[in-house]
């Protein structure tokens, strides 16, 4: 059923076709959340700055409190589930982040992760200095980025060192 | 948030675009929403109608003409416009614009067009725009208007860009042989909002500057050009002495008010710090 402002719309949510009535004023962050129960991205300032809610739209990567869910219909998006294996294992990019603690609360930690995922797939050259660039779009209360930044190095296979206070052998293990 | 009740049209062409713009009442257009969503959640604007224009191809693309001038559609995003090859050789200063601009996700969807219709005081494009003489040119029911950036830039928050109008395309004239163009800027942290901003051209030939533009950004109303300053750069040596040309500020009535950020003097100030930045860059830039 459609009426004035509201329409069907058909998304391929993580791999998987998702079809729900929108109204056109509803933001792609709440249609996931609300409507889908995805729960990846999260609403942290609402307003483009904290990243909390960043996702892929046909690849590219998007912050979903700043794009309408009609906007995307016919299209692919990718939420921060969609990068474990299917039965639950973490991606290398994922236990990178749990072996450094690069998160504590993990509000901002899907974001963190399309971000960095993002970055290793672009295959511009990963430095400290071109991780931090990329981490421009979010904010982490907890962490002070450093550990994010060593995760994020490590999953590209750099050596960082170990997390403080760990066994020196837990963060060779990858 | 949520957003105020309204519809969401997507036009297939630039001139459906502009039907729906004329015939919908309250329409207004959405190009990467990087500012339009926080203007609907904060209130700060009130359409009925929201005419999608990211998706026409006709408004998106990057090409040069047989004399050099770089075409760019009004919906081409900050991260084409900074992956390109071709604007990184041939308009350099357009590409680094939009690498420096906000953030990875922001780049991807924000555009050139919303960043010039926008024209708030902090928006990274219009100075430049300015400093590069480039022309708009503006679709409407009657026909398509051409502007050169002094009559499209209007005041705070405002262009030429009617009712039922809309943005297509932005023309970048060729840059002369030996030019150089420099951007400086004060920002509140790395690849975000200015607080001070100078751009400025230099066409340096045998040596000596041939023609010159020096361009405010972050000031009240629109991007200042600044003729005096123009004036004492135009036929001296491409010397980093050059940079003295600032001190003409001096005597121009720059418009600017207190912030969160900075009082009036000192973004005046730092304008100043920036210009002469600006033209120091601009002379190594140039090739003499
Ligand atoms: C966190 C954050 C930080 C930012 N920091 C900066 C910054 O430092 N510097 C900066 O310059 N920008 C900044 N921006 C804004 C961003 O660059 C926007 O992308 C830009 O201002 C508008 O471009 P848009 O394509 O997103 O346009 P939209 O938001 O879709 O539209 C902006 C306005 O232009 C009109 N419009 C758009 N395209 C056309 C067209 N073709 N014809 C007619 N009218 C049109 C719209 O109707 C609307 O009024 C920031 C944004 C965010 C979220
Ligand atoms: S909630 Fe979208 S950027 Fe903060
Ligand atoms: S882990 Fe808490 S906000 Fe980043």
């Amino acid at each position: 059923m459609t009426t004035n402002d509201t329409r069907e719309i058909t998304v391929t949510v993580d791999g998987r076709r998702e079809t729900g009535v929108v109204s056109d004023r509803t933001l792609l962050v709440h249609w996931l959340r609300d409507a889908l129960d995805k729960r990846g991205p999260k609403i942290g300032c609402d307003t483009g700055n904290c990243g909390a809610c960043t996702v892929r739209w046909n690849g590219t990567l998007v912050k979903s409190c700043m794009v309408l869910a009609v906007q995307v219909d016919g299209d692919e998006i990718e939420t921060a589930a969609s990068l474990a294996e299917e039965d639950g294992t973490l991606s290398r990019l994922q236990q990178c982040f749990a072996d450094h603690h690069a998160l504590q609360c993990g509000y901002c930690t899907s974001g963190m992760l399309m971000t960095a995922a993002d970055l290793l797939a672009s295959g511009e050259e990963i430095t400290e200095h071109s991780v931090r660039r990329a981490l421009k779009g979010h904010v982490c209360r907890c962490t002070g980025y450093h550990n994010i930044v060593k995760a994020i190095r490590a999953a590209a296979g750099q050596e960082v060192p170990p997390p403080h206070g760990s066994e020196p052998r837990e963060a060779e293990v990858r | 948030m949520l957003l105020p009740p309204l519809r969401y049209l997507r036009p297939e062409t630039p001139e459906d675009a502009v039907a729906m713009l004329s015939d919908v009442d309250g329409s207004v257009v959405l190009a990467g929403g990087q500012t339009l969503m926080n203007m609907l959640k904060l209130d700060l604007a009130h359409p009925d109608a929201l005419v999608d224009v990211h998706r026409i191809d006709a408004l998106r693309g990057i090409e040069h003409d047989a004399d050099g001038t770089l075409v760019v559609g009004a919906a081409t995003t900050y991260a084409e416009l900074a992956r390109s090859p071709e604007v990184r050789r041939s308009h350099p200063a357009v590409a680094e614009m939009a690498a420096g601009l906000v953030d990875r996700q922001v780049r991807n969807r924000g555009t050139i067009g919303g960043n010039c219709c926008l024209n708030d005081p902090t928006s990274n494009y219009p100075p430049l725009m300015v400093a590069l003489d480039a022309r708009f040119r503006v679709l409407g029911r009657d026909g398509e208007r051409r502007l050169p950036a002094s009559e499209f830039f209007r005041g705070t928050l405002a262009t030429a860009v009617g009712r039922g109008e809309l943005l297509t395309t932005i023309e970048i004239p060729p840059m002369p042989q030996g030019s150089g163009v420099a951007h400086e800027h004060l920002q509140v942290g790395a690849d975000s909002w200015a607080i001070a901003r100078a751009v400025v051209r230099l066409d340096v030939a045998d040596g000596v500057v041939a023609d010159a533009r020096a361009v405010l950004g972050a000031v009240y109303g629109s991007p200042l050009r600044l003729p005096e300053v123009e004036r004492r750069l135009i036929g001296q040596r491409a010397t980093p002495d050059l940079a003295e040309a600032a001190d003409a500020l001096q005597d121009v009535d720059v418009q600017t008010a207190d912030d969160v950020h900075c009082s009036a003097a000192y973004r005046r100030e730092m304008a100043e710090v920036q210009l002469r930045r600006a033209i120091r860059a601009a002379v190594e830039r140039s090739v003499q």
